[in-house]
């Protein structure tokens, strides 16, 4: 099919340039309520995403028009060839300033072998079934339900400079809600896990600290009216908290000034008292379903430190936009490694502080700095005695407030991004409800 | 004009029927969805065009059999004479791979009544009639006059998306097909002035045609001026107020707060409260709320759903009462209820479930200057960001971009932004006081079910006075 599409693409004579991306997807799903299969699914799907490319003059600049579309596995060759016609009639009024396609290289590093693919997909779901529910032992708590599904994705990208490159991958997602129940209402949180490896301990484990954070919950109190007050952040919150620090460092975020960082600009400001943050993407981060040896323009991936010690030292960027730019591509890399700080996490919890737990929905808005949350679970230390609490949200900008932040020793690993355990920030705004 | 059904689902039609009848021989329950989705995304900002197929365009099959137990479904996108024994091989030695030491749940049968119908949606203008050419074209005018505006935009979006949506259900007793045409346009506003920066944006949608984009024509000084204000807003002092909802903050609540919370699928979970309180008083007497495929036309409106249940009207709550929940099939049949059509699959490669369609307020007698004027000290909530629900527990957040400050009755100009909005479900329900006598629905977002499963639904209602806690 590739070669079909690749074809017909050569023959088209308006077109300066194209990529072809094919997917393949074979997936076993399971549905669990309780500790029963409620349903189970699988899928073989074939895609095929094409984009084509048209070079220009136009007074004296120098111009790419370009339009991605789909072309499926169903379709005949006239359906293709119209398909690939209508893109190329699209790309001709696309007047973006010139950039190159990416060009191939000698080699390119590969993300280490999944055990997943030692065996069969139905057999890893069995294996990841017994390891989710090994904890689920309590009487008053455990997994009210459970969604399981395990992808094995083979990733083909060709393009017409002569990049062509090849990979295979498996996503795995476990998506569960644990309960708790005391005298009063059963409470319940929601989890997800996104890996590429079997990891039982990890699976375990993290169904292990729900049901323990439900039953802190179950007997939370309300959030007390705190005004401005220290807070934690932890585990996810800390992860999407630091996506601000990858967001205004995309190259394309710089060109279409969204962020107004600059290379060697202090990002946290001139008077930092707490920790600087330095930020690492590194394409092999282990057990990430991002981890790729290329990007989605095949442009060969290798770690790269873009902030260090608080100094913005480069821009994330794919080909396009380190063109616009005139700096050195880096593609694009989807694992997040920030380095932890100056103090333990028992350090940083002897003043008193509210410690979030869960959110709602932990928002971090990446074009304004602004942060909230709804507090499903915190701990709240008075300085005498710690109370778990519910209820009202957290708010704050982080641009007021990561001159003054500390981040943890202690590091934290989920899917695509290894950090702090712990984030500490004064004067946050909490709305209790007490 | 009408929306054209798909050619090659017409094509397909034969196939399936012959998949359907080979798998008829080992199973006593086949269905099979059919889709091909297709549609333009363009987006003109101040930094480049894009024009791309629409990110949910997508051609492809789901075939669900009861497997003697419960029900397996089987996903795939190519489809031939000479492949379909090795589909049918493939739902064979692919699906019920559990362990035996794994229990199962068991599911009755389907029953189906004979049926054989077919919808297809109207609209002004087709966008697939007008070149890329204009429609760049018309996009680029837009924001060229929004850029013109003012040096504090730093940069303005337009843009305009199509989905052309055809769908086929199959089975021994059905046959269904149906097309319609969504379309929304945004534009999208950043301004600066010095370190503080602003978005605020101006959507539009609909089960329309291209005849969409003339709105925002009209409305990119509006989204540029807003924009520009919003860079003297200043946090909330955390508190409870009284506020005025703008009708799409009233969608938002209905939906986070009553939507999810009904969702049936939840009910067979035990992780809905809401299970308890059917014919119990949740929200204020003069609170009403629907949601239903047939309950208004919108983004979320169609003859049938994904699992082959025509669309219905469900009253969600009458008069501050819980009266019904909205369920997809194997709920509705799980529960011993009947299905409301709301079964909803994100993609033909994923599971169908409970899922809300057009939801929203019903319409009030209050005037909106008879609201405004009640307000001694509050705001006005506008401009959805995100919501999350929690159907277990009834607390709600919801993240809007602006409160506009009221002081006796009137606009003072002071704006506050971002706005958390969080609380109780019920006590905010029941503290509703004032309804407005006008319904909007807004369908430009997605609704997901916890952080994935992506579907289309619309929201709104009129503007309602409550008494909220801001953070």
């Amino acid at each position: 099919m590739l070669e079909r599409i690749r074809k017909i693409l050569m023959n088209q004579n308006d077109i300066t340039g194209f990529k072809i991306c094919e997917t393949k997807v074979q997936s076993n799903e399971l549905f669990f309520v309780k500790k029963n299969v409620d349903m189970d699914r699988a899928k073989s799907v074939h895609h095929f995403k094409v984009t084509v490319y048209i070079d220009s003059e136009e007074n004296g600049k120098n111009l790419t028009g370009s339009s991605t579309t789909n072309i499926h596995p169903t379709m005949s060759d006239a359906e293709i060839e119209e398909a690939i016609k209508e893109t190329a009639f699209a790309a001709k009024f696309v007047k973006n300033p010139y950039y190159p396609l990416a060009k191939p290289v000698a080699s390119y590093e590969t993300a280490p072998e999944s055990s997943f693919a030692k065996e069969t997909l139905p057999y890893w779901m069995n294996q990841i079934t017994k390891a989710i529910y090994k904890n689920d032992i309590y009487d008053k708590g455990g997994i009210n339900s459970c969604e399981i599904f395990l992808n094995k994705i083979e990733t083909r990208i060709v393009n017409s400079e002569g990049v062509d490159v090849h990979n295979v991958e498996y996503k795995c997602m476990v998506e569960f809600i644990t309960t708790w129940k005391e005298d009063g209402e059963e409470i319940e949180l929601y989890r997800c896990i996104n890996c590429s490896d079997f990891d039982e301990e990890l699976f375990a484990e993290e169904v292990k600290n729900m049901i323990t954070t439900c039953r802190e919950k179950a007997v939370a109190r309300n959030t007390p009216a705190l005004q401005t007050f220290p807070v934690i952040l932890t585990r996810e919150a800390v992860r999407d908290f630091c996506s601000y620090y990858t967001a205004k460092s995309n190259a394309a975020s710089i060109y279409n000034q969204y962020s107004t960082w600059k290379m060697g600009e202090q990002v946290q400001g001139n008077q930092v008292k707490g920790d600087f943050i330095t930020v690492t993407l590194d394409p092999f981060l282990k057990n990430s379903v991002h981890s790729s040896g290329f990007d989605s323009d095949g442009v060969a991936l290798t770690p790269v430190t873009i902030i260090e010690n608080g100094e913005l030292k480069r821009y994330e960027a794919n080909t396009r936009y380190a063109h616009y730019l005139s700096v050195a591509p880096t593609g694009s890399i989807g694992n997040v490694v920030v380095k932890g700080g100056s103090k333990t996490a028992e350090e940083l919890q002897q003043e008193p502080h509210l410690k979030t737990v869960a959110f709602s929905d932990f928002y971090m808005d990446e074009l304004t700095g602004d942060f909230c949350g709804e507090i499903r679970l915190a701990l709240y230390y008075d300085g005498k005695s710690t109370i778990p609490v519910s209820g009202g949200s957290i708010s704050g900008n982080i641009n007021k407030l990561h001159h003054e932040m500390y981040l943890s020793k202690e590091l934290w690993k989920d899917n695509n991004f290894e950090g702090p355990l712990m984030v500490k920030l004064l004067n946050v705004t909490v709305a209790g409800i007490e | 004009m009408k929306t054209e059904k798909s050619e090659f689902l017409a094509r397909s039609k034969p196939l399936v029927r012959k998949l359907i009848d080979l798998l008829s021989e080992d199973y006593k329950y086949v269905s099979v969805l059919g889709t091909d989705t297709k549609g333009k995304s363009y987006v003109v900002s101040k930094t480049g065009t894009e024009v791309n197929d629409f990110m949910f365009a997508e051609r492809g099959f789901v075939v669900r059999v009861h497997n003697g137990v419960n029900y397996s479904e089987y996903s795939f996108n190519e489809i031939s004479e000479d492949s379909l024994t090795s589909i049918v091989d493939d739902i064979k030695t692919k699906l019920n791979k559990v362990a035996p030491e794994i229990s199962v749940n068991s599911y009755d049968l389907v029953k189906e009544e004979e049926l054989c119908d077919q919808f297809f949606s109207e609209s002004q203008i087709n966008p697939e009639s007008i070149s890329s050419e204009t429609i760049i074209e018309e996009l680029t005018k837009i924001k060229d006059a929004a850029c013109a505006l003012s040096d504090l935009v730093v940069n303005f979006s337009v843009s305009f998306h199509s989905m052309h949506v055809s769908k086929i259900f199959m089975s021994k007793k059905k046959d269904l097909e149906q097309s319609y045409l969504i379309c929304q346009a945004m534009a999208i506003c950043v301004a600066r002035r010095e370190n503080k920066v602003k978005e605020f944006y101006y959507p539009l949608s609909g089960m329309k045609g291209y005849e969409i984009l003339a709105d925002l024509e009209g409305a990119y000084k509006q989204t540029v001026e807003e924009c520009i204000k919003l860079l003297d807003a200043e946090p909330v002092k955390p508190g409870e107020y009284e506020v005025i909802c703008s009708p799409d903050i009233t969608g938002l609540i209905a939906h986070e707060a009553f939507g999810h919370g009904v969702e049936m699928d939840m009910f067979v979970k035990e992780r809905a409260k809401g299970a308890e309180y059917i014919d119990k008083r949740v929200a204020s007497p003069i609170t009403s709320m629907h949601d239903g495929a047939a309950a208004a036309t919108h983004v979320s409106s169609y003859l049938f759903d994904d699992e082959g249940t025509i669309g219905t009207d469900t009253v969600v709550i009458k008069d501050g009462i819980l009266k019904n929940g909205i369920s997809d099939l194997l709920s509705a049949l799980k529960l011993g209820t009947t299905p409301t059509g709301n079964g909803k699959r994100q993609s033909f490669e994923r599971k169908a479930y409970a899922r809300m369609t057009n939801t929203f307020f019903e319409a009030g007698n209050d005037t909106y200057d008879d609201m405004l004027a009640s307000i001694k000290y509050g705001y006005q909530i506008e401009g959805m960001y995100s919501g999350m629900e929690d159907p277990k527990n009834w607390g709600i957040q919801c993240i809007a971009v602006l409160g506009r400050e009221i002081v006796d009755g009137k606009f003072t100009g002071r704006l506050i932004s971002p706005v958390v909005m969080t609380g109780f479900v019920p006590d905010l329900l029941q503290s509703i006081t004032m309804v407005s006598d006008q319904v909007e629905l807004d369908g430009c977002g997605y609704c997901g079910k916890g952080y994935k499963e992506l579907v289309k639904t619309s929201n709104g209602g009129p503007y309602i006075k409550a008494r909220v806690r801001l953070g």
